[in-house]
């Protein structure tokens, strides 16, 4: 499988601020990729050094094949991106900057533009000052879509949209996936990501802490457990891979590492299981934990 | 948190039982915000206008120290058309005295920079405030409707009543007289209150910050004609504009303080009439209704240069249209030249352009004037990039394969083909001006020729502009030092006494007076030289930084 983007050890600072600190990034050609990360964790500044708009200081970047910075031009006909923040001419009408980017870019296409037009219920008459902030970010997913680009770079583009439109978005996206092309998605909604991404990479403060596909992100993390028994259990709080133990009024609650899981199953029947529960970790427990106020604890355990 | 909440209630309980509308809730904070924003821009505002005029009247001083000075100038003055247009009708130049030259001197300007400072300072708290999200954020804290206008009016209201007081201070360190000096002071004020009233109209009447200073400055323009062409005769017509009235309040020559009850009202009425409007507007909408636009982008909108044009079409519009009236007027003055010669301050001035028939000279100057006016188009349309750039407007533009080289060149060539278009029909209007007045049409073709002589120069203050913003963005506002120090220097380097070195800076000064001297090569060429070099500098530096 060929690599659409790849970053390695990028490092991005401004003045004394390290947006990115040593970033790694590898999207394969063809998959939807989600790019998670807190505000301020260098989500945006990732999408512009691809770009090409931001220079980096250091480390290996390399998009569609080439050089970002260098070869900007030649690689900006092969994607289209749809900004974090959408800023149109005020006094432009919807339609007229729909259709200006197209030709830009080169790849208008009047159907497909027309259609995408029509799904979003834009009205491409208004002038973008009188836009909300919503319709603002319709126009710039309409104009990014409607290309034949083979690559998108989207910057939490569902942000202002309402739940309607996020479906619209969704098919959309599976319909890009289905051609076989390439979709960075950054975000903050989990349940959007969990429904498009075939795989995600979590960022904080500029560095990786997580890649991988869902199911691995699922499996490198821990399965909570509800149980209670016959007999009081003992022995679990030694065992490896167990976490968290917790006794709630005659129910025990723990964390257990996948690898650990079997083991601790075995242990447990020898008690006599009365009830059991257990929950595999959503995204949203993925990212909590990653960002969460304990992080630095468990680091330092 | 639950005491706080049970004793607001309590006072709330107390006062009244029913909520209040408030509508000027929340101003001391607003007031207090605003001195905040401006405390850099306001001190400038009031540094800039205080200084000029000070520097014009220090130069009148100068000019006119004896009374045969003092009388000489005032035949002068009342025989010529152009001076009654620009300076007004002559109070008090039967029997001059010194003040009484300075005030028809620059009275008239200081109305204008005073109207100008009024109008940008309340727009930039009002109108502009609405077009980001800011107002929003404001108005949804404990902000009354009206608030946000009466903090913007008080705030420019002091602002320009501190520079008035700066303006009388600086003409009694010239010794003037104490009731002229006041009478002097109090009618820029009081212009200054009336156009406060017409821009908080306008900001609540146009759609957008931009479209309020154009509406603010029309009536301005038209205030201005209507004083000019009554004081050229049709004395009635003075008293339709603001401007004549605060004009006749005759500073130094036999002070009429009654003027300032027209003023007063005009300034209340207009002020209470904004006030009023903004009470039933929409937060961030105009008086009228925005059309719709087309449903697709004309077949021309497909490359950065076409949209760089069409986002400065109304812009050169406005442009071409100003500096050709204004030269017009200058082309049926310029037979009045020989008369002015007359005067050896104005002679002295004229030295400085160069050697030639006061025709001639008359022309060059103008020309000269034109040009240093142009560079403010030339100039903006430059800037227009960062503010794209900072608009982030910009990147989405840049993730297209547009190369940055191409996005600025579009900028550049809008601001090089509109600039060449400024100058060639003010250049034809002041021709044909002259030709109406003179019944030939001689002077047509040589100053066709000046004002293209003149583009040269033009090319050199917008290639700074690109420089900068290539090189350092941060600095791109620097290259509006261009225009001030080539208007210092192309018009008061006389006055001022400035070094060569200095006056060498501006790129005015190496242009030819022409039609006064005949075109020289040399010079243009290295100006075309020098554009061409800072050009490429800016266009290499820009494929080096960031951009937003």
């Amino acid at each position: 499988m060929s690599t659409a983007i790849s970053l390695r050890n990028v490092v991005k600072t401004f003045g004394p601020t390290r947006a990115l600190d040593g970033l790694d990034l590898e999207i394969a050609t063809g998959e939807v990729h989600g790019y998670l990360g807190p505000n301020g964790s260098g989500k945006s500044v990732t999408i512009r050094t691809l770009l090409g708009l931001l220079r980096h200081d250091s480390g290996e970047v390399q998009l569609l094949g080439g050089d970002p910075w260098r070869d900007a031009v030649a690689l900006h006909s092969r994607l289209a991106y749809v900004p974090g923040d959408v800023s149109l001419w005020p006094n432009l009408s919807g339609g007229e900057i729909i259709d200006y980017f197209g030709r830009l870019r080169g790849d208008l296409d009047k159907d497909k533009r027309d259609d995408l037009i029509e799904r979003f219920e834009l009205d491409p008459r208004k002038k973008a000052g009188a836009y909300s902030k919503g319709n603002r970010q319709k126009v710039a997913l309409v104009l990014a879509l409607s290309s034949h680009a083979e690559l998108l770079l989207l910057d939490e583009p569902t942000a202002g949209l309402d739940p309607l439109m996020e479906t619209v978005f969704q098919e959309c996206i599976h319909e890009v996936a289905r051609e076989g092309r390439t979709v960075m998605l950054s975000s903050h909604i989990l349940a959007e990501v969990e429904k498009l991404c075939d795989r995600v990479t979590i960022i904080r403060h500029g560095r990786t802490v997580q890649s991988g596909s869902l199911d691995d992100l699922r499996t490198t993390t821990r399965t909570a457990v509800t149980v209670s028994t016959d007999n009081p259990v003992d022995g679990l709080e030694t065992t490896k891979g167990v976490h968290s133990v917790r006794t709630e009024g005659g129910t025990l609650r723990f964390e257990v590492e996948e690898a650990a899981l079997g083991g601790v199953m075995n242990h447990l029947a020898s008690f006599g299981i009365r009830s059991l529960v257990s929950q595999p970790p959503t995204l949203e427990e993925l990212f909590l934990r990653e960002y969460g106020d304990n992080l630095t604890v468990e680091q330092v355990e | 948190m639950t005491i706080l909440l049970n004793r607001a209630a309590l006072v709330d309980g107390i006062q009244d039982s029913t909520p209040q509308p408030r509508p000027l809730a929340g101003f001391g904070h607003l007031l207090r915000f605003m001195v905040r924003r401006d405390r850099l821009r306001a001190p400038v505002w009031i540094a800039s206008i205080v200084g000029l005029i000070a520097v014009s009247a220090a130069s009148v001083v100068g000019l006119y120290d004896t009374t045969a000075e003092l009388q000489e100038y005032a035949t002068l003055a009342q025989a010529d058309a152009a001076l009654k247009a620009f300076a007004g009708p002559g109070y008090g130049l039967d029997d001059p005295t010194l003040g009484a030259v300075v005030m028809n001197e620059t009275l008239v300007y200081t109305f204008i920079v005073v109207a100008l400072m009024c109008m940008f300072l309340l727009t930039r708290h009002t109108r502009a405030e609405e077009e980001t999200d800011r107002a929003e954020l404001v108005r949804a804290a404990v902000v009354g409707r009206q608030a946000t206008l009466v903090a913007a009016v008080v705030w420019v209201a002091i602002v320009n009543v501190i520079v008035s007081i700066g303006l009388a201070v600086s003409l009694l360190a010239f010794g003037l007289s104490l009731t002229g000096t006041l009478a002097y002071s109090v009618a820029a004020c009081g212009v200054g209150m009336v156009f406060i009233g017409v821009a908080a109209i306008s900001a609540q009447v146009a759609s957008s910050a931009r479209a309020a200073n154009a509406a603010t400055g029309v009536v301005l323009g038209v205030c201005f004609l209507l004083r000019a062409v009554g004081d050229l005769g049709t004395g009635w017509v003075t008293w339709l504009s603001p401007l004549g009235w605060a004009q006749s309040i005759r500073a130094f020559a036999d002070e009429r303080w009654w003027v300032l009850i027209p003023i007063m009202f005009a300034a209340g009425g207009l002020t209470y009439g904004g006030v009023v409007l903004s009470a039933g507007r929409d937060l961030g909408a105009g008086f009228f209704e925005q059309r719709p636009g087309p449903v697709e982008a004309s077949r021309r909108l497909s490359t950065p240069l076409a949209m760089a044009a069409r986002l400065q079409r109304t812009s050169l519009v406005a442009w071409t249209t100003g500096l050709a009236l204004l030269g017009f007027f200058f082309g049926i003055v310029a037979d009045q030249a020989e008369q002015m010669l007359e005067s050896e301050a104005i002679a002295e001035f004229f030295e400085q352009v160069g050697v030639g028939t006061p025709t001639e000279l008359f022309l060059a100057t103008t020309v000269l004037m034109l040009a240093l006016t142009a560079s403010g188009y030339t100039v903006s349309t430059v800037l227009r990039l960062r503010t794209e750039e900072l608009a982030v407007r910009a990147e989405p533009v840049l993730a297209t394969p547009v190369s940055r080289r191409t996005w600025m060149m579009s900028y550049l060539t809008v601001s090089v083909v509109g600039t060449i278009v400024v100058m060639v029909v003010s250049g034809l209007a002041v021709g044909l001006g002259s030709a109406a007045q003179l019944g030939e049409v001689d002077q047509v073709l040589p100053v066709l020729g000046a004002v293209l002589a003149m583009v040269p120069a033009l090319l050199v203050l917008a290639a700074v502009a690109v420089a900068l913003v290539g090189w350092r963005p941060k600095w791109a506002p620097f290259a509006w030092a261009g225009v001030v120090i080539s208007a210092v220097s192309g018009l008061l380097a006389e006055t001022l006494e400035l070094p060569q070195w200095l006056r060498n800076i501006s790129p005015f000064e190496h242009v030819p007076a022409m039609p006064a001297a005949s075109f020289e090569l040399l010079p243009t060429t290295i100006l075309v030289l020098v554009a061409a070099g800072l050009t490429v500098a800016g266009l290499t530096a820009v494929n080096r930084r960031d951009i937003g």
